[in-house]
């Protein structure tokens, strides 16, 4: 039913995007007209000028050629005190009627374009056009000031040791943030756009002697087959280009730092980099990415093999731990050592629900906490954990609606779910959790068992652009077998054969 | 698509029918009433009845986490008569309220009566069927009834009764009182037929102690003499068994005895006491024990009398000295005391081997299993029939003793100095 | 990136092998060999693991000197259609019937052993269930799959063996000749095809990367298997005693339900998971195997799709014997025997008629040019 009613409003969607006039289109194929007055007619129409508050129009009169000119810009995203200064007063004050036009603007960048379509994009880019009469070209003047954030912090992957900066929302920072990390010529940032309304740019960055080009091709070509009219930034981006869209495991690895998009693209990886995305998107990947962090190798070899055990065992504490108190507790008591079964006992002994539905109360009651702690405004943020957390669990108890051992289950199993930083692996955790539990609850370790190896034979069937999801580990890839536990610095020599780099070894 | 909408569709009906049913083997722990002990009696009128007495424990006894913890008391006992220890689980649902579950049962109780009855076999070998009694529980004997015996039984401090189980039971193991008395021994031994098994012996009642100057450790359960505010129950010796039928018990120098003799146990230290070679007044406190593994020399299948040679390797440290004889300076002194600790200690095997070999005409030591590696088949070794053998087996039995500390103070004054 | 073309390392391979195979010493394989041998029963597998090389070297010979071709086409080639037509049918029957009757004992396992309330149906189907969607994987999914979990499954494997060396006594393994030295002999050969399977693995000969691979892993695996079982079976001897073994169906489970680690005294649900995994990728080869021949057998090119309904037969068959624990017993072992001269003498004649035809020749005459 849901599926039906979700199938039908995507096709209702495809059905409106259908509609643009086709004067626009026409328009927009045609070049300029050498008659200053109908290219700024015709421009005027397509900004719906006055009507757009940010269009500036501006005309001028060029003194020493004696023509008469116009710049059009919008001024929210072009710099306008640099278009004043470089272009609009050497223009009025020039007496030189021998100079042409780019002799006397003094703006860094200067192109000349005569589709009006062309010159639409590059306006919408924030940078400005100066129409000159008689001539039937426009002056595309680069002079773009997107506003936006600053470099700041990590928020989601901090780090102790290593770097701090995070990409932002300007594309522009982040390839610089890269290349700042890359200082080599190969390394390449191709743009494409991708929604056929809003005109996305999709930066893919490589290091052209290392990504395999078949994987390129095939980045590029899931690209370009997207039809859709808007990709606002890359979290929707990576669902549009993802293979399976229903699964609970993340295929495209998702960062915000640069320091680990570089040494992915180092790696012979591909980074996706798009405007309004704090962000990348690094593929393809493989469930070992998602598991690592960036520290893992800025510790030193034996402290980052600590962190990587505590991580481990946090994904199988955060999974098992109450599917298993569930299975154990009404399935196979016997498991249990006496001292530990009779206390148990005693502490359900007035507890109303069975196990199961109790470990559920405890579940859903931690799920919302960490819900709503998300959502509520930062001030309160802190009272939300303090009321959640302590009042809730211990009057919980008090009343006897749950049993205090199951306190310790769901709030150990919810705090090592914390360990798995990366966003969406922590989300597949979450939801693998509650998907044991039913099957705990159902069969006891039976059902966990069947679940979970219906789970390894899915994970193994994964492939993130052809690429096996558990490889290096199944199947074999020569790799620096960076899988559950790192190596030391000096024998990580190879890069990850899976991805089939141009160059596989490190040195 | 067409295959995925009915997969889903599938998948759905798939998680109701979980929903519907998948509660068979579901029980929730507080919902069941823990046995850690079954006792098993005589019916008092019917021959094929037996009467089954539930020690039962209370989880909430001793709890102090929130929500547990009350006043009850920590165990319940029931004692009712039924066909056997299995179907016994639900006639006793009639007074307790909970399913009965035998999960962490520790003990199986049988009263001396119906051990040395021929039918003890067939009820015993019901626990290989019921899938929650385990193999490594162990099998104690009593001395009365076992409902006056877990009735009596009121343990002072570890009110708790699985735990007063595991800890008196794993004392004596390691002090060599009463023998480790797994079911899972029992079986196979009975099933092997050619050993002797060892069960715990134990008892609520004070009999009478034998008079005899001699030695305290030749006790056996009911004989141990002990006043002040505490449990009566004790569990001294063991019950000796044969084919499956108690025969006889044994004491704890006994049982301490058949521990060195047997190659499959590892006993811990046993503390005994032996006539003082210098006064016979006093008696030495010894610490025994095993120093390496005890040595074979089988002789089973030449044409002569089958004789059998064991070396008995201890180490054993002196722990009084009440005839304050000056040993550490006199090595003739400690050489004397080295002989005469080792005849006392040899005649006290070959007592108890020539003890095995006419009372009971087979061996509770698991020789048999050493003997096992002379033959080549198993009919080779069933002809042989060990039991048969046994009793007319010369057997010899050599103590190879090593004299370790001598207490932690090895010297003491002279006395004659002390009281000049 | 090129896309899956099926083609599994040795790595994955060797997994595949082990827990195909080795997963025997968990059923109850071993109970089988102790009936007739007694404490000398560890010394079966180690005497079939001796005589099984003779097939498996013949086999060998015979399916390595194509290149690109399994067992089936193999069989195909040398046999022509019709015979090798009624050969194939022959080995599907009884793998079919080792399927259904290994997944009833497994299921028997769980049921009087761990679940002994739960209907057999639900058990069965959700073993079959999960074995199915294993299988509807893919070969190459299946190899992944038990590569990732073997690791864990030795370990568990190993952790079992010390705790019950621990506490076994290893006196229980003489008189060492058990039955008689010919009795042994007589028996185990009798019951070589407990590494039946081996046979099958030839089918797979096509999806292994190198043939270099495939010889070696099996070869390997041969190895591992026989240490495996043999090792196990002188530990279950060691904890029980020959008179106990004798009563037992199941006599991993036993162990597992005897031994204890420090604290921990019931162990067995600790291992059951390990043992369940393995048995899922076990039966997810067993039931791929029977796709792979029917769908060879009667032309049918996707055979994967038939796997679902396979599997519900399967269940539907399997739950047909009344007291599983022995009919199912007797008709494993009426299996075992009849599969035993099949095991060995089909190889031998496939060699004998590759032989005849010259076809070694030929490949030779090939590799020159």
């Amino acid at each position: 039913m849901l599926k039906k009613l979700l199938r039908r409003s995507y096709r209702n969607k495809k059905v409106n995007s259908e509609k643009s006039s086709e004067e626009e289109i026409k328009l927009n194929e045609s070049n300029i007209n050498s008659n200053l007055n109908k290219t700024v007619d015709s421009f005027k129409t397509i900004y719906s000028y006055p009507d757009n508050q940010d269009v500036v129009l501006r005309n001028i009169h060029i003194s020493g050629s004696n023509k008469k000119a116009a710049i059009l810009f919008i001024n929210t995203i072009t710099n306008a005190k640099s278009i004043e200064d470089y272009v609009i007063s050497p223009l009025l004050q020039n007496q030189d009627s021998s100079k042409q036009i780019d002799e006397i603007i003094t703006v860094q960048s200067l192109q000349t374009k005569n589709k009006i379509s062309e010159i639409v994009t590059h306006i919408n880019n924030g940078n400005a056009a100066l129409f000159v009469e008689g001539e039937n070209k426009a002056y595309l003047l680069g002079a773009t000031n997107f506003e936006g954030r600053n470099v700041e912090k990590a928020e989601n992957e901090n780090v102790v040791k290593g770097s701090k900066e995070a990409f932002n929302e300007k594309s522009a920072t982040n390839i610089s943030l890269i290349r700042k990390r890359i200082k080599s010529e190969s390394l390449v940032v191709e743009s494409l756009i991708i929604s056929k309304r809003s005109k996305n740019d999709l930066f893919i960055v490589y290091e052209k002697d290392l990504v395999n080009d078949k994987l390129l091709q095939n980045v590029k070509d899931r690209v370009n087959a997207l039809d859709v009219d808007a990709i606002q930034n890359l979290s929707l981006l990576e669902q549009q280009i993802e293979e399976r869209k229903y699964s609970i495991f993340p295929t495209i690895l998702y960062t915000e730092r640069p320091d680990r998009a570089a040494s992915f693209i180092e790696d012979g990886y591909i980074v996706l980099l798009m405007d309004n995305s704090p962000d990348s998107l690094v593929l393809p990947a493989t469930f070992w990415s998602f598991y690592h962090t960036s520290e893992d190798h800025y510790l030193r070899f034996p402290y980052g093999n600590f962190t990587r055990f505590l991580r481990i065992l946090a994904l199988f504490i955060s999974l098992f731990t109450s599917s298993l108190y569930v299975a154990v507790v009404t399935f196979h008591a016997e498991m249990v050592p006496p001292d530990l079964l009779l206390a148990i006992a005693a502490t359900r002994e007035k507890v109303p629900f069975p196990a199961a539905i109790e470990v559920f109360i405890m579940e859903i009651a931690f799920e919302l906490i960490r819900e709503a702690g998300l959502r509520v405004p930062s001030p309160i943020g802190p009272t939300i954990g303090i009321v959640g957390a302590l009042i809730l669990g211990q009057a919980a108890v008090q009343a006897n609606i749950v049993s205090p051992i199951v306190v310790i289950i769901v709030a150990l199993g919810g705090l090592s779910s914390f360990a798995i930083g990366d966003i969406s692996m922590n989300f597949t955790v979450r939801i693998g959790r509650l998907l044991l539990l039913f099957a705990a609850s159902f069969m006891g370790l039976y059902g966990i068992t069947a679940l979970f190896t219906m789970a390894i034979f899915y994970m193994v069937s994964i492939k993130s652009f052809g690429v096996p999801y558990l490889s290096p580990l199944t199947p074999n890839y020569k790799s620096s077998k960076d899988t559950i536990f790192r190596r030391v610095l000096q024998k990580e020599t190879f890069r990850p054969g899976y991805l089939k780099p141009k160059d596989m070894t490190k040195r | 698509m067409q295959i995925r909408k009915n997969a889903s569709k599938f998948t759905v009906f798939l998680f109701i029918l979980l929903f519907l049913c998948g509660c068979w083997d579901q029980k929730e722990v507080e919902e069941l009433a823990y046995v850690i002990a079954v006792g098993i009696d005589k019916a008092e009128d019917h021959e094929n009845r037996v009467k089954i007495s539930y020690l039962i424990a209370n989880p909430e006894a001793g709890s102090t986490a929130e929500g547990g913890g009350s006043q009850e008391p920590p165990r319940e006992i029931i004692s009712f008569e039924a066909d056997d220890f299995i179907s016994s689980k639900n006639l006793a649902n009639t007074v307790i309220t909970k399913h009965v579950t035998y999960d962490l049962l520790r003990m199986i109780i049988v009263s001396e009566d119906f051990a040395r009855d021929e039918n003890f076999i067939r009820w015993i070998y019901d626990a290989t069927k019921s899938m929650e009694i385990r193999r490594d529980i162990r099998l104690l004997v009593s001395k009365e009834d076992t409902a006056t015996f877990l009735q009596n039984n009121k343990p002072v401090l570890e009110t708790r009764p699985h735990e007063y189980f595991e800890k008196i039971l794993d004392i004596g193991n390691e002090i060599g009182t009463t023998p480790p008395s797994e079911l899972n021994t029992f079986f196979r031994i009975t099933e092997a037929d050619a050993d002797l098994f060892l069960g715990i012996y134990g008892t609520t009642e004070k009999g009478e102690k034998k008079e005899s100057d001699g030695d305290p450790d030749e006790i056996t359960a009911g004989e141990f003499k002990y006043e002040g505010e505490t449990n009566t129950t004790q569990f001294v010796g063991s019950a000796v068994f044969k084919e499956g039928k108690m025969i006889d018990t044994l004491t704890i120098e006994e049982t301490r005895l058949s521990y060195l003799l047997n190659p499959t146990l590892k006993p811990g230290f046993f503390l005994g006491t032996f006539p003082d070679p210098f006064d016979d007044k006093y008696r030495i406190v010894t610490r025994i024990e095993a120093n390496g593994p005890l040595k074979f020399d089988m002789k089973l299948n030449g044409g002569n009398k089958p004789s059998i040679h064991v070396k008995i390797p201890l180490l054993l440290e002196v722990m009084s000295n009440h005839s304050m004889t000056d040993y550490p300076k006199d090595a003739k002194k400690r050489k004397k005391l080295k002989e005469s600790l080792k005849e006392d200690i040899t005649r006290k095997f070959e007592d108890f081997v020539k003890k095995t070999q006419e009372e009971y005409k087979t061996e509770p030591f698991g020789w048999s299993l050493i003997a096992r590696k002379q033959f080549g088949t198993i009919k080779a070794w069933e002809n042989f029939d060990w039991m048969k053998t046994y009793p007319g087996m010369k057997i010899e039995v050599s103590v190879q003793l090593k004299l370790g500390k001598f207490g932690r103070q090895s010297d003491l004054p002279r006395l004659e100095e002390v009281r000049d | 990136m090129e896309q899956s073309k099926q083609l599994i390392g040795i790595k994955e391979y060797i997994a595949i092998v082990i827990l195909m195979i080795g997963t025997k010493l968990s059923d109850d394989t071993p109970a089988i060999l102790f009936e007739q041998i007694k404490n000398a029963g560890w010394m079966a597998p180690i005497i079939n693991g001796i005589i099984a090389i003779i097939p498996i070297y013949l086999l060998m010979k015979v399916v390595g000197n194509y290149k690109d071709k399994s067992l089936a086409e193999v069989t195909d080639h040398l046999f022509g259609k019709f015979f090798g037509f009624i050969i194939l049918f022959t080995l599907l029957v009884v793998a079919f019937c080792a399927t259904i009757v290994d997944t009833a004992i497994y299921t028997d396992i769980i049921g009087t052993m761990y679940f002994t309330k739960t209907p057999t149906i639900i058990i069965y189907g959700i073993l079959i269930v999960v074995c199915a969607y294993g299988a509807r994987r893919g070969f190459e999914q299946i190899g992944s799959a038990a590569w990732t979990v073997f690791p864990y499954l030795q370990v568990s494997l190993l952790l079992a063996l010390i705790l019950s060396i621990r506490e076994g006594n290893t006196a229980f393994l003489f008189p060492l000749f058990g039955p008689g030295p010919w009795e042994i002999a007589k028996e185990s050969s009798l019951r070589l095809s407990i590494y039946a399977d081996f046979f099958y693995l030839f089918l797979f000969f096509p999806l292994i990367k190198s043939k270099k691979d495939f010889i070696k892993g099996t070869w390997l695996g041969l190895v591992f298997i026989v240490l495996n079982i043999a090792i196990f079976m002188t530990c279950f001897v060691f904890l029980f005693d020959y008179k106990t073994i004798m009563q037992l169906s199941y006599p991993y489970h036993e162990v597992i339900r005897t031994i204890s680690m420090g604290f921990l005294t019931n162990m067995e649900t600790f291992f059951l998971p390990f043992w369940l995994i393995a048995s899922f990728v076990r039966f997810s080869i067993y039931l791929y195997i029977n796709a792979l021949l029917i769908g060879h057998l009667f032309r049918i090119r996707h055979f994967e799709y038939l796997i679902p309904s396979l599997a519900t037969l399967i269940v539907f068959l399997g739950l047909i014997p009344e007291s599983p624990t022995f009919t199912i017993f007797n008709l494993k072992e009426k299996i075992l025997l009849i599969a035993t001269p099949l095991f060995f003498f089909l190889p031998v004649l496939m060699w004998v008629v590759a032989m005849f035809k010259g076809e070694f020749k030929h490949a030779n005459k090939k590799k020159r040019k």
